[in-house]
């Protein structure tokens, strides 16, 4: 059976094509800078997205666990001349344990806040992001203020290695995690999770365990955001205590937000808007610095016009045609601020 | 031979007459149109520090003004940059001016942006610590682009990244404070000593040299306290400070340095400005003015600076260097006044000593820049408060002066009252690369010898 042309698709073709071909036509400060940092800034939002969508749980512990992942990389592999434990591990077994690492603490994370909903919920979550960047900011052992720095890369995506091969790695790292979650979703345990997010107390009473499937879920969502904490630091070759503060978690929420909280291709949507506002606005004379008052501006217009984000306002405009028959997914976003009942 | 046969044996002639002529026209085009060098700068214009970017700005573009024929755009604002300005024809284009926040992943996004995107050959910066460190990570993974510190002094981003195109003629923290642990000991009769520093890599490493000096001597550092940089409330650091001890050696900096005395006021009553001795910031002009006089007395680590000098340089650098290119650095008013602060003279002598590097090699930085790294390593700088030369890491070996905070005409001044010189990074053999680097517990408190021991220097000053 052949596949409906459908305006997704096609649109998702051609971005995928701009994207195989994006070295081609921009710049190397595009793809080495703003494209990479789309993916994984991408990556991140879309376990936001992931639980959010499917779960019912708007967690702002993502970026903490990117974060771990990226730091417990970072003591691992360097080699004495920055803060930290200095292991001088192989890159790659830095990058297995960086995120089996993320992963067990997402899951206790999980296994501590799945008990919550809405509200109460994203509190504990805010409260897990802060007492990440605390912690790294605190224990000059594995970091404080200043960071680790020089981390060393897989040799794939080294200093010699060319600029875009990092940039096709993100891509191709994006694409799988997008089309793990699309199937994850369509799984029994995904299903399940989406009866979790629509009616808890009934799916408690059919024999369903409630906070064990969540618990899972967050931390399945852990092992995505930690997989884009360790192409950030691939990128990046430093982290520090600002590079997971509140700033960076609510940056991560204005992605997801931005892109659309409600379908995963809006995280990465949504992260190119972020990066591409981020990096031009500083050239508005007016604006310079003030980015984060500009996105907080364009957030609050986007969640007044388009609740469901840049995804949102492209259903908007495919609905405007007439016979458009609409996606199974969709559906009003989950307002952020509605507490469900605990389970 | 008839006329045409004779202009058709003329024309390889007159061929070759004008592709002779056009490859002399392009040669002098060559000439005329030598290559642009394109200039970065990374500065603090948010953060701890953030009210000291204009001061850093004087810096770069006097020393652009003075040394490579720039003019500023706007003399009462240094951050708007510089016009013209080359070396051996080659222009000098300012391509961006980056604004970091004192922490080490903006600078490196900034870095990013100024050297990839605006495609920069040089950097001039950053300012503080774990910048600095950063950046010079990243230096050594752009080994065909050359990076010149900005007034950063943080030991590691030398004696432990050792990036091999990363310079730094300004000193670090602990070098800076030279002397002033053999002043506490050996004058001021402080046998014991509590330290507040900011928890951060440079006021560590401002720290460590007031604690090895003063340990070495024959000191103890009973009690080490370092609240987060970017702290608002003190109070709770503030209480821990120790009262039975003879002295405090405090390296709160920044926006910071205010609020901690006022909470140690709070805490422990007023103060008593000769039983206390501040780093670089007690000093920093813009700074210091904000003092209370009942700091009085208190003595103060320098930057390698002396506003007060009464040489012909020091005067020469303040009145027809930076007061000549500046009416006024904002916010803090008149720009001469100004020139001895750590971020103006960091700046400015690391900007100079870029330009040094280029006038050696004529402008020339093809190669991957080989030559011209080579050349910085060479250079030596005269400056103001006396000749530098970098070590083997590409780090300054610098004149060190601390000061004495007094009353002039009821308002607090600062006169310099030690020198040392050349004062290098291993401070006198106590730091090397395979030391543990300066940190909450480092260096550890230990007896042992220093060669300026006893030997301070007492300059002459005006005022």
């Amino acid at each position: 059976m052949r596949a409906a042309v459908t305006p997704d698709r096609v649109v998702g073709v051609v971005a995928l094509v701009l994207a195989a071909i994006a070295p081609a036509i921009v710049s190397t400060y595009w793809v080495s800078v703003l494209l990479t940092q789309m993916l994984f800034l991408g990556i991140v939002a879309a376990s936001l997205i992931f639980l959010s969508a499917y779960g019912g749980m708007v967690s702002l512990a993502q970026v903490a666990v990117y974060g771990i992942a990226g730091f417990v990389l970072g003591n691992a592999t360097t080699t004495g001349n920055t803060k930290g434990l200095n292991l001088g591990w192989n890159p790659w077994l830095g990058v297995v344990v960086g995120l089996a690492f993320a992963v067990a603490v997402g899951l206790l994370f999980g296994a501590l806040a799945s008990r919550s909903t809405g509200i109460y919920f994203l509190m504990i979550t805010l409260t897990y992001s802060v007492i990440a960047n605390l912690f790294f900011g605190q224990v000059t052992t594995v970091s404080g203020f200043g960071g680790i720095s020089g981390i060393p890369t897989p040799k794939v995506v080294g200093t010699d290695a060319h600029p875009n091969r990092l940039y096709y790695i993100s891509l191709a790292v994006a694409l799988a995690i997008y089309a793990l979650l699309r199937y994850i979703v369509r799984t029994p345990f995904g299903l399940t999770l989406q009866g979790l997010r629509d009616d808890p107390v009934r799916m408690a009473s059919l024999g369903y365990n409630v906070v064990l499937h969540r618990t899972v879920a967050f931390g399945f969502a852990s092992l995505v955001a930690a997989i884009g904490g360790v192409l950030f630091v691939w990128w990046n070759g430093h982290i520090d205590p600002a590079s997971i503060d509140l700033s960076a978690t609510i940056d991560v929420l204005v992605i997801a937000v931005i892109g659309g909280l409600y379908r995963l291709e809006g995280a990465w949507a949504g992260a190119l808007f972020f990066v591409i506002i981020n990096n031009y606005s500083q050239r508005i004379g007016f604006i310079g610095p003030r980015f984060h008052t500009l996105i907080g501006a364009i957030f609050l217009v986007i969640v007044l016009v388009s609740p469901g984000g840049l995804m949102g306002l492209w259903e908007r405009t495919l609905n405007v045609f007439p016979g458009r028959r609409r996606d199974p997914l969709d559906r009003t976003p989950i307002e952020l601020g509605q507490a469900e009942p605990s389970v | 031979m008839s006329i045409g046969k004779r202009r058709r044996k003329l024309i390889p002639f007159a061929v070759i007459a004008a592709l002779a002529a056009a490859f002399a026209a392009s040669a002098a085009t060559a000439r005329t149109t030598a290559s642009t060098i394109k200039v970065a700068v990374l500065s603090d214009c948010q953060g701890a520090f953030g009210a000291f970017d204009n001061q850093d700005l004087a810096g770069v573009v006097a020393a652009m003004s003075e040394y490579a024929g720039a003019k500023p755009k706007n003399p009462n604002k240094p951050r708007d940059g510089w016009t013209g300005g080359s070396v051996n024809g080659h222009p000098l284009k300012l391509v961006g001016i980056g604004c970091s926040n004192d922490r080490a992943d903006t600078a490196i996004k900034e870095t990013k942006r100024l050297m990839e995107q605006l495609g920069a050959d040089v950097l001039i910066g950053p300012l503080s610590g774990d910048e600095s460190i950063a950046v010079a990570n990243y230096a050594k993974q752009h080994p065909t682009k050359t990076f010149v510190d900005g007034s950063a002094g943080a030991q590691d981003t030398t004696l432990k990244v050792r990036a091999p195109n990363f310079f730094r003629f300004n000193g670090d923290g602990a070098m800076w404070n030279a002397g002033l642990g053999d002043l506490a000991y050996n004058k001021l009769g402080w046998k014991t000593a509590a330290v507040v520093a900011d928890d951060y890599s440079f006021a560590w490493t401002s720290a460590a040299g007031f604690i090895a000096e003063f340990c070495a001597v024959g000191g103890k550092v009973t009690k080490r306290v370092f609240p987060p940089l970017n702290t608002t409330d003190y109070s709770s650091y503030a209480q821990q400070m120790p009262t039975n001890v003879d002295g405090t050696f405090v390296a709160v900096g920044g926006a910071g340095l205010i609020p901690f005395l006022k909470a140690y006021e709070a805490a422990h009553g007023p103060i008593d400005g000769k039983k206390f001795i501040g780093n670089l910031f007690w000093g920093t002009p813009g700074q210091f003015e904000q003092l209370s006089t009942r700091v009085t007395g208190a003595y103060v680590g320098g930057a390698g600076t002396a506003g007060d000098l009464a040489t012909p340089a020091a005067k020469k650098y303040a009145n027809n260097v930076i007061g000549k290119w500046f009416k006024t650095i904002p916010p803090f008013g008149a720009a001469a006044p100004q020139a001895a602060s750590t971020f103006t003279y960091g700046f400015f002598i690391n900007t100079w000593g870029l330009i040094k590097g280029l006038q050696a090699v004529g402008g020339d930085i093809s190669g991957g820049q080989k030559s011209l790294q080579a050349a910085i390593k060479k250079v030596v700088l005269p400056t103001a408060y006396g000749t530098i030369h970098l070590d083997k890491y590409n780090q300054g070996i610098i004149p060190v002066y601390y000061q004495q905070l007094y009353q002039k005409g009821g308002k607090l001044a600062v006169k310099t009252v030690g020198y040392i010189p050349n004062v290098d990074q291993t401070f006198g053999g106590t730091f090397s690369a395979t030391t543990k680097a300066p940190g909450r517990t480092s260096p550890a408190c230990v007896k042992r010898s220093l060669p300026w021991i006893g030997k301070t220097q007492h300059p002459k000053v005006t005022g």
